[in-house]
């Protein structure tokens, strides 16, 4: 079976939904998901432990005049993206398929392109095709906001469209400049291949302005503070299985293009520019931090923690040490298992508060729901990093890694820790405890949301006693993907050395 | 499938450290390896919360409380038989480690699932599976009414895992886990009744108060791991002395994010303000939690870190400040707290101080000693004290109680015993332990003599505010609760009501259940506060000067390796010392006498005339007021700031405005073309890409 099937079936099913009849759009497009969840489990089986290269390998020359592949892999890198796309996406289409939805059959359509250009992005091993899979990524997005978003949707997908084009812009650009100056510095002919691209060197030059056109695009779509401008409206609008799959993998493409291409591509800029790199996560985790505290929507919480959250990652990116990255690539997969239940949560909160996502309007919700309060405790214990959590291991290791680098900037992140445990009690308190709101009904979770949200909490559980689960697939791959930009970053600065003895 | 196949437990059995192939030459015929009772004592109260959590709602009549009992009672009994496994060894041979599997072992980071089982672990588990167990059997009754019955037994034994979690850690990951864990239980239990605001609001700011100190812990690892490349402890103590220079800012930073991490888990100043407030949990939450288990940690943590802070003497001289202040500001304010249980919360804290100072010393046995026998009479008080707020229907103010010598005479007798010891007179087990610990502190001399000499200070506060409760709950005009009880009715509420705010409440999920309990009715109370009051007489025995030491020869392999290990005080300055400690404790306890009892109305003369003092006191040294001006307040208003005006001017207006300005003038024209945005983006990709991809082909050519 190759990684093809793996991410070209959701298409299959979503064009197979838009044919179905009515009644059984939701099935069918539900029974899709969930085997291309068992594809994907069924590739994290066969994964063969301790290697550091491409497994599954798929290799075929695209647009030979261009030298672009249709090159697809998995290595410790994105096997677990992989996984988790698919779970996310099968249980978004879960809770999607108990319910009813205007113009079903292109409502499933766009949740399946968007599935299958996820697992396309992350299996990508052609900068070219990652390009591509990343753009068509967004249409079905545009799509949902425009069509089955509330609120301000024209504006959310006016701001959407509009900071999104940018970044894939540059990013396109900066693309194609790395194909063909790779090639021209080095007279061969044209190669798109990542495996090609990395044993062509650019010069320093060239690879200060193409990073910061990469880093644009992806700081864009994770979002970090100050690109974050699409995203109050963005999260608000669209409606809450996109949001999830949003929110829980499509921003992971961003930060795991960093691991994928920026820092293996351009290891003299990613430790020419790690300071700053490091500066725009810690800036972004603290204001997001901030304004999770105070912002009076349960929704617009989870979604600037989800800024911090991602900071984060990015920070334990651009410690460049392997310490780091594990912890950010451990974190993308803890990030994702939390935030898509967090906004199922919000939702189910949400329609016992009379439909309003205002904190004011909550209280009490666990009066009459121990099941959901119990749950939505869990996640939110696991959302604040607890320790015992997998998230917690992540965030051990994502700091130890900038530790390591810049002692400074990860004692000062360390707010960033503190602020999620006020911000996401915060949330906890005053949806379900203290007293009852005057609209709030509290009643048991009904099945689909417990089919939704039970699940992950489940792997949330697992994954808290053994959390070497994230970090064995990926270490070798990871040391690999580092250990350029942490050459050049000891080349560049020498560290200060603690005089001991 | 491989991952499963790695999860094959691969060492259950125990590994020696110090010498891997020669066992004990006294090992005797045991039921199990101590590793693996110590494995068994981490499973029963996990077991519990989980077969509790998942029945929920199944569970007929009182059955999770029993299940919960029973669950901490085996705990107890595996720790035991670890005791008895671990005496079957030499005392040389008595530090184990068992790994269960890998927990982050990655990038050079070596935390497993391990735990290390020697002395000081033991003796710790053996006082909190055994106070628990009394506990859960107390709350069986206390918590009988309350709708919330199977939730608080799982929280009561999820936190009892996290302490013992906390203790049986083997390395400095999972001990920040259980550490976590037991902040996490405590803030769900603390806000148990969620539907009070007083208590979410007192859940949080423990919660908040925990992470800072979860935070130091973190540090202190990254500072540890970055120069001896290793999480685990032993390899840590082992590398200790060889890595760092003696006293180098390194080691003594550590050592200081260490004692933040310890002062916030034991509510020592200026991390303490969660403490107090803590006291909304229900009263045998108060017992387990803030009195015999939780806040100890931070005396275990140092014990168990010793190592480093005696190769950072900086760090242990701030730890000894530190729980000596704390001593001092806890007793005063307990002096003036007019609710019942803030004034055992308060106490708590002295007394923390105390074995805070000891541990930071070098006292170590003597600080442990403390600590257990602190765990006997604190949780035997606040028991006590439970059963009086069951008399009151709730109510916890102890200006409203009065003369319930007669209604109450097995709680009258408990609350004594508990209070004597506490106070510390002979023979009373409080009376050896702290005695101890400043016995050791004169015997060290100089500056450590004036930190002992304030401890003698904190004893005679000691004896004035325990008696202040006695004085005034137990003796004095009956109140009309007391009376009524003296006549067989036990008071009711008529409408329930929360204690600090005078809210009204219905007893539903959420608030308090309605009934209330007094130990004079209830077995399983009676039995464990008579355990209890037994211990807190005789259990200070086993260690007295000159003629038994055995807390201290059981814990002496664990800190073999300290500078302090030789230091002996020795039998006559011992006995001295606890003279002047009984001396001073009759004087504090005949001042209370003077104070409430001979001459009723000199506390409202003190009052006037020292107002000032009063109000600085009953505002308890103004530190909640500055936390909330120093951190709260600037957080909240800079959140406020980011969010309105920042995202809204900078973010929506600037930035987003000004680039939407730009596209809106070029999507006019698009519009005007009848064309969608989508068609727009794809025919302005298609351009921008042959135009970047025909500039560079041109250019490379």
């Amino acid at each position: 079976m190759t990684l093809s099937i793996l991410i070209w079936l959701p298409l299959a099913v979503g064009l197979l939904a838009a044919l179905a009849p009515r009644p059984l759009v939701g099935q069918v497009s539900a029974v899709g998901s969930l085997a291309t969840l068992g594809v994907a489990i069924s590739f994290l089986v066969r994964f063969k432990l301790g290697h550091a290269g491409l497994q599954f390998v798929t290799d075929k020359m695209w647009i030979s005049a261009l030298g672009i592949h249709y090159k697809l892999g998995l290595d410790g890198l994105n096997v677990a993206l992989v996984v988790l796309t698919a779970i996310l996406f099968s249980v978004s289409i879960v809770w999607c398929a108990m319910r009813e939805w205007d113009r079903p059959r292109s409502f499933y359509f766009h949740f399946g392109l968007a599935e299958s250009a996820v697992l396309g992005a992350f299996c990508a091993q052609d900068l070219a095709l990652f390009v591509a899979f990343f753009d068509l990524m967004l249409i079905p997005f545009y799509f949902m906001v425009g069509m089955w978003g509330s609120g301000e949707r024209v504006r959310a997908t006016t701001k959407l469209v509009i900071y999104t084009l940018v970044g894939s812009f540059f990013m396109l650009a900066a693309a194609i400049a790395t194909g063909v100056l790779a090639a021209g510095d080095n007279h061969t002919s044209l190669n798109f291949a990542l495996s090609a691209l990395r044993g062509l060197p650019l010069p320093h030059a060239s690879q200060d302005w193409i990073f910061l056109c990469f880093a644009f695009a992806f700081l864009v779509k994770m979002p970090l503070v100050p690109f974050h401008g699409w995203l109050v409206d963005g999260y608000k609008s669209m409606p809450i299985p996109a949001v999830a799959v949003f929110s829980g993998v499509v921003s992971k493409v961003a930060a795991y293009g960093f691991l994928r291409i920026v820092l293996p591509l351009f290891p003299y800029a990613s430790a020419h520019f790690q300071t700053l790199m490091l500066l725009i996560a810690l800036v972004s985790i603290i204001w997001g931090t901030l304004a999770a505290f105070t912002t009076p929507d349960a929704r617009l919480v989870v979604a600037y923690s989800s800024v911090a959250q991602l900071s984060f990652i990015t920070l334990g990116i651009f410690s460049l040490r392997p310490t780091g990255a594990q912890g950010a690539l451990l974190q993308m997969l803890n990030h994702g298992l939390v935030t898509a239940p967090l906004f199922f949560i919000v939702a189910a909160a949400a329609a016992r508060a009379g439909g309003s996502e205002l904190l004011a309007d909550m209280g009490g919700i666990a009066f009459r729901a121990p099941v959901l309060a119990a749950l939505a405790l869990i996640v939110t214990l696991a959302t604040l990093a607890m320790p015992g959590s997998s998230n917690f291991v992540g965030e051990f290791m994502i700091l130890l890694g900038v530790f390591q680098a810049k002692s400074a900037i990860s004692v000062i992140a360390f707010v960033g820790v503190v602020g999620a445990a006020v911000y996401a009690l915060r949330l906890f308190i005053t949806a379900f405890h203290n007293r009852t709101g005057p609209n709030v009904a509290s009643r048991e979770l009904a099945l689909p949301d417990v089919a939704a949200i039970a699940p992950i909490v489940l792997i949330i559980l697992v994954l808290a006693f053994y959390p070497q689960f994230g970090l064995r697939r990926s270490e070798p791959s990871v040391r690999a993907a580092v250990a350029p930009a942490q050459f050049q970053a000891g080349a560049l600065g020498t560290p200060r050395r603690v005089a001991l003895r | 499938m491989q991952n499963l196949a790695s999860l094959r437990v691969p060492a259950l059995d125990a590994s020696f450290c110090r010498s891997p192939t020669r066992p004990g030459p006294f090992k005797a015929p045991a039921l199990m390896t101590a590793t693996t009772a110590a494995w068994l004592v981490l499973l029963c109260p996990i077991v519990g919360t989980m077969l509790i959590a998942v029945g929920y709602a199944r569970w007929p009549g009182r059955a999770a409380g029993w299940l919960a009992t029973l669950a901490i009672g085996l705990s107890f009994v595996f720790s035991v038989i670890a005791l008895a496994s671990l005496l079957g060894h030499s005392p040389d041979h008595r530090q184990l480690t068992s790994t269960l599997w890998n927990y982050d072992f990655s990038a050079g980071v070596d935390a497993k699932l391990q735990i290390l089982v020697d002395p000081l672990s033991v003796f710790m588990i053996l006082v909190v599976s055994g106070v628990s167990t009394l506990i859960h059997l107390y709350s069986v009754t206390y918590m009988n009414q309350d709708r919330g019955f199977s939730r608080y037994f799982s929280y009561l034994n999820y936190f009892v895992f996290s302490m013992l979690l906390l203790i049986l850690a083997g390395n400095f990951l999972l001990l920040i886990v259980g550490w976590a864990f037991v902040g996490a239980a405590s803030y769900l239990l603390i806000s148990f009744w969620y539907r009070r605001t007083t208590a979410t609001r007192a859940g949080i700011k423990a919660f908040v108060i925990n992470v800072v100190g979860d935070v130091g812990l973190v540090i202190a690892t990254f500072i540890l791991f970055k120069h001896t490349g290793t999480v685990q402890f032993l390899g840590v103590f082992h590398a200790v002395p060889h890595t760092f220079a003696h006293n180098s800012t390194p080691i003594v930073l550590a050592g200081l994010l260490l004692l933040v991490g310890a002062f916030a888990k034991s509510a020592q100043v200026p991390l303490h303000t969660w403490l107090p407030d803590a006291m909304e949990g229900p009263t045998p939450v108060s017992a387990l939690i803030h009195a015999a288990t939780m806040v100890t940690a931070g005396v275990y943590l140092i014990a168990r870190t010793h190592v480093i802070f005696e190769w950072a003497p900086t760090a242990a001289d701030v730890g000894a400040i530190g729980g000596c202040l704390t001593l001092v500001v806890a007793a005063t304010v307990a002096i003036v707290m007019t609710d019942i249980k803030r004034v055992i919360a308060y106490s708590t804290m002295s007394q923390i101080g105390y074995m805070i100072m000891g541990v930071s010393v070098g006292a170590y046995s003597a600080g442990l000693f403390h600590l257990m026998t602190h765990a006997f009479f604190k949780a035997l008080l606040f028991m006590a004290a439970g059963s009086i707020i069951g008399a009151m229907a709730g109510d916890q103010s102890l200006d409203r109680m009065s003369g319930f010598r007669r209604a109450l005479p097995f709680t009258f007798v408990c609350f004594l015993v508990g209070g004597l010891a506490l106070s510390g007179l002979p023979p009373f087990s409080g009376w050896l332990s702290k005695d101890d610990i400043i016995a050791f502190l004169d015997h060290r001399g100089g500056f450590f003599l004036v930190l002992g000499i304030i401890g003698y200070a904190g004893a005679l506060l000691t004896g004035i505010y325990t008696f202040r409760i006695i004085f005034r709950a137990f003796f004095g005009e009956p109140s009309p609760e007391a009376r009524e009880l003296e006549h067989g009715h036990l008071a009711h509420a008529e409408v329930p009501r929360n204690p600090m705010t005078g809210e009204e409440e219905d007893t539903d999920v959420g608030f308090p259940g309605p009934g209330h309990f007094i130990a004079e009715r209830e077995w399983p109370m009676r039995i464990a506060m008579g355990a209890l009051a037994v211990l807190a007489l005789i259990g200070g025995l086993v260690q007295v000067p000159g003629i038994d030491d055995a807390v201290g020869k059981f814990l002496d392999p664990t800190f073999a390796d300290s500078k302090f290990a030789h230091v002996q005080v020795k039998a006559g300055p011992a006995w001295l010392g606890l003279v002047v400690g009984a001396v001073i404790a009759v004087i504090g306890i005949s001042l209370a006498y003077r104070i409430w009892i001979a001459q009723p109305g000199t506390s409202v003369r003190v009052r006037e005339r020292f107002g000032a003092a009063y109000v600085f006191l009953s505002h308890k040294w103004y530190f909640d007021e500055l936390i909330d001006f120093a951190i709260v307040r600037p957080a909240l208003w800079s959140g406020r700031m980011v969010e309105a005006v920042l995202e809204r001017s900078l973010i929506s207006g600037l930035v987003t405005g000004g680039t939407s300005g730009a596209v809106r003038a070029g999507s006019a024209a698009v519009r005007r073309a009848q064309t969608g945005f989508l068609r727009y983006y794809a025919a302005l990709m298609i351009v921008a890409l042959s135009g970047v991809a025909l500039y560079f082909l041109l250019s490379s050519s």
